[in-house]
């Protein structure tokens, strides 16, 4: 029986299409940097990027921002039912919520790779990671390197 | 006729509005619900236009109203439960001629507008109001209660209807493929389920309060043995079955902490109601139901999921939004009818609410209780999606029919039924409904 | 000696959608002395109404993801799932050591086929 253990280069997500609105987020993974949309007239991070400020609505202000790439796992699910055929031969595997320490409003998804499937430290620190999807399109990912708080 | 969404200014989503100024000047006073089905048959009686029809004519049937005297019709446009007409299949022209059609093919297949219902009800001759409540039943009854208040129409049917198509959802088009946008990229990577933010919310629950999964166990068996008692419902029309506490433990999870049974099951079914002035409603063949307030939460969370602590802070908001606008306390309620459409949001759902006095982390042990329709402190009455099956409306219906005394093997005993509180879908966003059996 | 477990949804007359294999290809499997059961979707209990409506004494009735629990419990020589998913019943039983069959498969096996001829013509 195979030992399930998410995302550990088993797996290959979708590749990704970058769009208008992601496209400085997608091109910044591939060189490894993380970025997250901010507005500078409320200089605030919002995360997924959107055309305009959620806080003042403004669509001028908004810019991309580096990121530490540092975070903290909030909670987490396991996935045993997945609706992406490409990670289905993949079930079971671990879903974070990682809140960045830049900002812990921010949210990223992660596979938490090296993680053993439901064996997940919440609240540990993270740092990110790049990872090449089906197209080769990198994106960010999350590994744990401290214990929890 | 040209049918718009409702305009913001309908909903009540800020703090501090008063009393709803319509107070007790609302009333429900007829139902009308179709048939269920797992998915659609292919007749076209049997469509989700089919089914709407029945439904609408029912509801007025019930409420011993001419159609002629209908001047409203409230509805949702989408039916869709994720089920959408696969790309490169023959139209089903049978079912789509079998009725007056627009000009979209689908509509009345895989969708309804007003345009497709009054073309089809020729009896409805006197329609001057007509508004798209989106999304939910929750929605449109919000949208269809204002428009009463306001004075736009005096007698509204309100409409929403749910079609199912064959296969399983959320299986093909994007998700089958090499590559997606890098837009719905940012959140669908990572092979999220629907019910994964929920799971999260749950899971840091348990964490924060020390509770654990199997506690959930009597509320669906609850939930379940209520909707078995639900006519109208899917699985006593159909799959009479049970969800006892060792169905439950031992369902397979989809994204743990969520299970099998934490999900609803999608089917097809419509449901109207027939919405008028409480002047009018006193010469009804129907008890009225009067509506004490709406309440709408368009709280947007911050990232990709609400977190705990947004989940309880907005849970928190509505129900004083719910409470002030009805001008009642917690204390004032006889029973809740909170959505479950997930089963995981319903203990949010309550301990906003306070429900019987509940705080934050108390509501899984609430459930170890007597949480059934004969005690004291009743937990969905209807069932909801859990105990019917997937429409986002069996808490409506409930209400109605448990203020009117005619909710049957399912009508409340151990409380008497004078004011309740129904609405969803999801803890963050949503639309609530206050009943009540006298004016306030 | 051989185990079978049965999908229902799909899969069995009984099911939802109704499947090709009818209650009596269970019981015959039964008869000849197979280990019988279900693993399906549908909550345990109503499995096991489901088979007990029927009069079919089953080995086991389990959840979806239940079929390595099943492997541990009955010493058999193959163990079959028959279902109609690949995701919820094809993967699920490979990877629980099952091998796979779709109902027009289990169909024309012929360790169950005979029931096509007759009724206990094995037994």
């Amino acid at each position: 029986m195979r030992r399930f253990v998410s995302k550990n280069g088993e797996g290959m997500k979708q590749g990704v299409d970058p769009d208008e609105l992601t496209r400085p987020f997608w091109e910044a993974a591939n060189e490894h940097r993380l970025v997250v949309q901010n507005c500078a007239a409320c200089d605030r991070l919002q995360h997924p990027p959107a055309r305009s400020c959620h806080r003042c609505g403004s669509g001028d202000a908004l810019e991309w921002k580096e990121v530490s790439g540092r975070g903290r796992i909030y909670n987490y699910g396991v996935v045993h039912d997945c609706p992406i055929r490409l990670l289905q031969a993949d079930q079971p595997f671990n879903v974070a919520v990682i809140m960045l320490n830049d900002d812990p409003g921010i949210q990223m998804y992660s596979h938490l790779p090296g993680t053993p499937v439901d064996d997940v430290p919440v609240g540990a620190d993270v740092e990110v990671v790049f990872e090449a999807t089906a197209n080769g399109q990198k994106v960010p990912e999350w590994r744990v390197v401290a214990e929890a708080r | 006729m040209k049918t718009s969404p409702a305009p913001a200014s309908v909903y009540r989503t800020a703090e501090g509005l008063g009393l709803w100024e319509h107070r007790g000047n609302v009333a429900a006073v007829g139902i009308g619900h179709s048939p269920t089905f797992r998915r659609w048959d292919g007749t076209p009686e049997n469509s989700v236009g089919g089914i709407s029809l029945l439904a609408l004519r029912r509801a007025m049937d019930d409420a011993g109203v001419n159609p002629a005297d209908i001047d409203g019709l409230v509805m949702d446009p989408s039916t869709t439960t994720g089920a959408f007409w696969p790309r490169g299949k023959p139209l089903p022209w049978e079912a789509i001629n079998a009725y007056n059609r627009t000009d979209e093919p689908l509509d009345g297949i895989t969708g309804l507008s007003a345009d497709w219902i009054l073309a089809n009800m020729p009896e409805l001759t006197g329609i001057e109001f007509t508004m798209y409540g989106m999304g939910c039943m929750s929605n449109a009854i919000v949208v269809a209660a204002q428009a009463i208040g306001d004075g736009r129409a005096r007698t509204c049917l309100v409409l929403k209807s749910w079609h199912n198509l064959e296969g399983r959802y959320y299986q093909g088009g994007a998700n089958a493929g090499n590559a997606i946008p890098g837009s719905s990229a940012i959140r669908s990577l990572w092979g999220t389920p629907a019910c994964f933010g929920t799971a999260v919310q749950f899971a840091e629950y348990c964490r924060k309060y020390g509770k654990s999964h199997d506690m959930m166990a009597p509320f669906i068996e609850n939930s379940r043995q209520n909707g078995l008692k639900f006519p109208e419902g899917y699985w006593a029309q159909h799959r009479p079955e049970e969800i006892t506490p060792e169905d439950y433990e031992a369902a397979r999870w989809i994204a743990k902490p969520a299970n099998l049974f934490d999900n609803d099951m999608p089917i097809m079914v419509s449901a109207a109601y027939l919405f008028t002035t409480a002047e009018s409603a006193r010469h009804l063949k129907q008890k009225p139901v009067y509506v004490l307030n709406h309440a709408t939460s368009r709280t947007r969370p911050r990232s990709l999921t609400p977190t705990l602590d947004e989940v309880e802070a907005d849970t928190a908001r509505t129900a004083r939004k719910i409470y002030e606008g009805a001008g009642i306390t917690a204390d004032d309620l006889s029973f809740e009818n909170m959505y479950d459409g997930f089963a995981l949001f319903h203990q949010f759902h309550i301990e906003g609410l306070g429900y019987r006095g509940l705080k934050f982390g108390e509501a899984l042990d609430f459930y170890q209780t007597d949480i059934s329709i004969s005690g004291p402190n009743p937990v969905s009455p209807s069932g909801g999606n859990i105990g019917c099956g997937r429409s986002r409306f069996w808490m409506h219906t409930d209400c109605i029919q448990q203020i009117q005394q005619r909710a049957g093997a399912r009508q409340v005993t151990g409380v008497k039924p004078e004011v309740a509180v129904s609405g969803g879908p999801m803890p963050v966003g949503g639309n609530y409904m206050v009943w009540s059996a006298t004016p306030g | 000696m051989i185990l079978i477990s049965f999908d229902i949804d799909g899969t069995l007359e009984e099911g939802d959608p109704p499947g090709i294999l009818s209650m009596d290809f269970v019981r015959e499997a039964k008869i000849l002395g197979h280990f019988v059961g279900s693993c399906s979707d549908r909550p345990i209990s109503a499995q096991r109404a489901m088979w007990a409506r029927h009069g079919i004494e089953v080995d086991f009735a389990v959840s979806k993801h239940m079929l390595a629990e099943v492997k541990s419990q009955f010493p058999a020589d193959v163990y079959y799932h028959i279902g109609d998913r690949e995701d919820l019943d094809k993967r699920p039983a490979e990877q629980a050591g099952f091998e796979f069959l779709w109902p027009n498969e289990a169909m024309e096996r012929p360790w169950l086929s005979c029931w096509l001829a007759g009724p206990r013509s094995r037994a």
